[in-house]
């Protein structure tokens, strides 16, 4: 049995030998382009979108896409499927970071390595990338909840927050300013409670119930992850709260057309998610090529000129979807 | 846990072996496919990712199999990796300690935290698998607790981060402390008198507790040996990724516990090999990499881990099904229907 | 009095937990919102009769809550591709039954661990449902939710059927063969061979009803809303377990009946709105549950030191 086991180990060794000397044959050549894009996570409907914008891009542009991520939101996965793709040798390297620390020790290895980064959605940090394609800045997104939520209940009264889990970087930084801008701008109006809904739909709706009970006086529940919104707003409907609560959140068109054409929720906030994946692997193609580089400060391509901040190529304003333009939608 | 079948236990371990086979020929097939689909998956600068990245599994696969080999479980590890990241993060940044100190404290804690479980265990004769949910949430709460989930420690000087990532003697820096435990743990289970003991209180602990060997000192001892190198694993973790948070380390039990019974440890305790863990760690690994290398998708690793363990399981069973068979057919012929007695219908 | 200890002492743990709210947070107790919690938690409480079956059977079942994402999933792609709900309710139940024979085969057909089984296919379901369906929800038809009545029948209707199966379970595990079989497999399955059983069709079929359980239930967590998240059901299982365990279940097989697992449920169902009302932050959550499991685990393990 040992010698059976020494004799397949020293198989593999010598079949794996033998490989390494063909692959430099493949490498060099002209090629299409590889780009590398990564969602926070796998099975999350608004990557889907993403990836859909991304897909027509790679299509129009000529280039080899490869999509995928962990299948949680895991910094560690992200970590090793970007290693893993450094190995693979890929051209481009788009991600969006589920927390800047984690993955920036492997961003900053691959641009070593001469591959191109770019970031998306959420950010690295700034040293290890090239560009970040920004949607809406975190402040940008904090102060837009916010100032939804002031002009829905007015200067004072009490609202609750849902948030995907205690943990999420992007969802931390986005309270961060919705506080500032709540004590700067609004300081009647009080955040009493923050509840974690663990990114479902069914659990979101139970915690919304709790808070309405709880707080008897609650006006507004603001969620930050999109499974909340529609979470919430059954809730709402079952509670028999329509009108009183107001539900306002970050989410996706198709989720939410129901309760926003009901009145249950009255704004829905995200930016156009498909153009958010075409402009990156646009930007990526461009950063592969040369014909963007640092110290640009526009970007213009198929879907018109971005204005680029910095090394942030800026998509735009978040987006407002209300009852009278959500049907235009379809993501 | 279930003990129903323990008794058949004895009459497995050749299938065991087989599994250990099987699960190298598995290995072998799964490094061929990826080799023939993807040019560079076999280069050395892969291998090593594949060593970086299944480290700290790894790790918790190998101290996970003397707990199982006793016929226990822990599903607290991968919560109390990140209790142990987020410490190690606190007792440096915080507390001020210098970063060799807070890793020494660190082992400690994870020492008494597995201690902790231990004690549960064997004073209160309870079930492993529930003390250890029970401890599950709990570390996992403490450590949210703590950080109020938002809290990161990183910034680490760079010699402690090149622990996890840097490289010496050319090979993977984890390298060392990996085969450390793998030698270490392999000496414990294979090559001493203790591991017979461990094996022992598998098959029956009352027949172990009878047969003079101390089943609480050695049941505190696994367990307080899986907090340690689980304590070990978070240093790396947060030394690879120059961040500790509270969600360190989620779902790795799980991963832990498919490695070692893929590698043809029995769940019920008694049977099973070091190796076996160190091929079933492999399989998963060279999987996860290998689907990158293939252009699959990331679900599909879960799929066909799962297909894969269920295969496994259900092929060592294959020859004793067979055995029983056989068995079946000749109490039959053996015995003629005699006079007397009901003849079959 | 003394047999029911256990069971008696989350009950009164419970009754503890409400005195403490009516005090310190009487605005917990409002009709609407636990009406609305009890709707929520009904098929909570069909998965944890399940698993508590299948656990004083001394089997465990890790796989349900992706049985139940699938379940809930397949039945609404069905309803969405123009089923009818008449028939759709139970093709979901069906496929739930089916799932859990599957387990069921694994673990008593070929007698296979059931943690290990279980894990595998927790994993593959989960999976493989993120595979299909990329996280998008399903959109179910109008008619589908609260069986296309007023709201407060279809709540009415839920919380009773929950009861009612819950209570005919309870019943039968006390009063009819069948359940003492369960127990008499769960507490010594040789001898209960030797007493003329067939200890694995006893196991196999604890598993189908299970499964069953499990796709009634996501049949009922569907009808509460007009979409199904394919991600529901994740940590459904911990959640069922802990119950049966805080209320007294014993993992090994053999002991423990259903009025305490009823405990046990309402008392973590009770923890997270709690901590709402008494205004403690979301961080302590899971540290407080996992408290809670610890100090039943340990309540039991005095009891049997008690007895020797």
């Amino acid at each position: 049995m040992k010698k059976l086991i020494l004799y397949l180990l020293a198989l593999s060794v010598f079949v794996s030998g033998c490989s390494r000397s063909s692959d430099t044959a493949a490498a060099d050549g002209t090629r299409r382009p590889v780009i590398a894009l990564m969602p926070k996570s796998k099975g999350n409907a608004y990557f889907i979108s993403v990836r859909n914008g991304a897909e027509r891009a790679a299509q129009a542009l000529g280039i080899d896409l490869i999509f995928d991520g962990p299948t949680d939101p895991d910094p560690a996965k992200q970590n090793e499927i970007i290693e893993n793709w450094i190995t693979l040798g890929v051209d481009v390297i788009a991600v969006a970071c589920e927390n800047p620390e984690g993955i920036s020790t492997a961003l900053r290895r691959a641009r070593d390595r001469g591959i191109k980064v770019i970031t998306y959605d959420a950010d690295s940090a700034p040293d290890a990338r090239d560009f970040f394609v920004n949607q809406a800045t975190p402040q940008g997104i904090g102060y837009a909840l916010m100032d939804e939520a002031a002009r829905l209940v007015g200067p004072d009264g009490e609202f609750a927050i849902i948030t995907a889990s205690l943990t999420a970087q992007n969802m931390i930084e986005w309270q961060r300013y919705i506080e500032e801008r709540r004590s700067t701008m609004y300081p009647n109006l009080r955040m009493v409670a923050l509840r974690p809904c663990d990114d479902l739909k069914d659990k979101a709706q139970s915690e919304a119930t709790a808070l309405m009970a709880a707080f008897p006086n609650l006006e507004l529940i603001m969620n930050i992850c999109s499974p909340a919104v529609p979470g919430a707003a059954e809730a709402i409907k079952q509670a028999g709260k329509v009108g009183q609560v107001k539900n306002i959140g970050l989410g996706l068109p198709n989720e939410n057309k129901l309760y926003v054409h009901e009145g249950v929720t009255d704004t829905v906030i995200l930016w156009k998610t498909e153009d958010l994946g075409y402009l990156t692997i646009e930007a990526a193609a461009a950063l592969a090529n040369g014909s963007l580089a640092p110290g640009a400060t526009t970007f213009t391509g198929s879907l018109g000129t971005f204005q680029i901040q910095g090394d942030n190529i800026l998509l735009g304003e978040p987006f407002k979807f209300t009852r009278e333009n959500i049907d235009q939608f379809d993501f | 846990m279930p003990t129903s079948s323990k008794s058949l236990a004895p009459q497995r371990l050749p299938a065991t072996y087989r599994t250990e086979v099987v699960l190298l020929v598995v290995v072998l097939l799964e490094w061929l496919y990826f080799n023939s689909v993807g040019p560079r998956f076999a280069s050395l600068e892969n291998s090593y990712d594949i060593l970086r990245h299944s480290a700290e599994i790894g790790l918790i696969a190998l101290v996970m199999t003397p707990i199982i080999l006793t016929g226990g479980i822990d599903l607290s590890l991968g919560s109390l990796l990140g209790l142990c990241a987020i410490l190690f993060g606190k007792l440096w940044r915080d507390a001020g300690l210098p970063l060799p100190l807070a890793g020494v404290a660190t082992l400690a804690i994870g020492a008494l935290a597995g201690a902790f479980n231990a004690t549960l265990i064997t004073r209160l004769r309870l079930p492993p698998l529930i003390v250890t949910l029970g401890t599950y949430s709990l570390f996992r709460g403490l450590a949210e607790a703590i950080t109020h989930g938002v809290d990161t420690f990183t910034n680490f000087p760079a010699s402690f981060l090149a622990l996890g990532q840097g490289r010496w003697l050319g090979l993977p820096a984890q390298a060392p402390a990996f085969l450390a435990v793998i030698v270490g743990i392999w000496i414990l289970v294979h090559a001493t008198a203790h591991g017979r003991a461990i094996r022992a209180i598998g098959f029956s602990a009352e027949g172990a507790r009878f047969a003079g060997i101390p089943v609480s000192r050695y049941t505190t001892l696994v367990y307080s040996l899986a907090g340690i190198v689980t304590a070990l694993a978070a240093i790396l973790y947060t030394a690879r990724l120059g961040q500790a948070k509270a969600d360190a380390g989620t779902g790795y039990e799980l991963f832990a516990i498919t490695a070692v019974v893929l590698g043809g440890t029995s769940i019920f305790g008694g049977v099973g090999t070091v190796h076996g863990t160190l091929l079933g760690v492999a399989a998963i690994a060279i999987l996860n990499n290998g689907l990158v290398h293939a252009r699959l998708p990331r679900e599909a690793a879960g799929v066909l881990t799962g297909a894969l363990l269920l295969l496994a399981l259900s092929g060592a069973m294959v020859p004793k099904m067979v055995e029983r068979l056989r068995a079946h057919r000749r109490t039959r012929t053996a015995s003629p229907p005699t006079p007397g007695s009901p003849a079959p219908p | 009095m003394k047999r029911y200890f256990r069971e008696l002492s989350v009950t009164a743990a419970l009754l503890l937990v409400l005195g403490g709210l009516a005090v310190a947070a009487p605005s917990f107790f409002q009709a609407q919102p636990l009406l609305s919690l009890a709707t929520r938690e009904a098929p909570t409480l069909l998965v944890a009769c399940g698993i508590a079956l299948v656990i004083i059977g001394r089997q465990i079942d890790i796989s349900v809550g992706s049985q139940f994402g699938l379940c809930g999933v397949c039945a609404g792609m069905l309803a969405a591709s123009g089923w009818h709900p008449v028939l759709v309710l139970p093709a979901g139940v069906a496929i739930g039954a089916l799932l859990g024979a599957f387990n069921g085969l694994l673990v008593a057909g070929l007698g296979l661990p059931s943690i290990v089984v279980t894990l595998g296919t927790m994993v593959t379901w989960r999976e493989g449902l993120r595979w299909i369906r990329q996280g998008q929800f399903v959109d179910l038809p109008r008619d589908l939710q609260w069986f296309g009545l007023p709201q407060a029948a279809g709540q009415a209707i839920l919380i009773a059927t929950a009861l009612a199966i819950f209570a005919l379970l309870a019943l039968a595990m006390r009063g009819l063969a069948g359940g003492r079989h369960v127990y008499a497999v769960g507490a010594d399955a040789e001898a209960a061979r030797l007493a003329g059983l067939r200890p694995s069709w006893v196991t196999f079929k604890t598993f189908v009803i299970l499964g069953a359980l499990t796709g009634l239930a996501a049949m009922m967590n569907m009808v509460q809303s007009p979409q199904v998240d394919p991600k529901s059901g994740t940590g459904l299982e911990l959640k069922a377990i802990a119950a049966v365990v805080v209320g007294g279940v014993a993992i090994t097989g053999g002991r423990g009946n259903l009025a305490g697992v009823f405990s046990g449920l309402l008392l973590l169902a009770c923890i997270s709105p709690a901590l709402i009302h008494l205004r403690i932050e979301a961080y302590w959550e899971k540290a407080i549950q996992g408290g809670i499991i610890l100090l039943a685990v340990i309540a039991d393990g005095f009891r049997r030191h008690g007895k020797g």
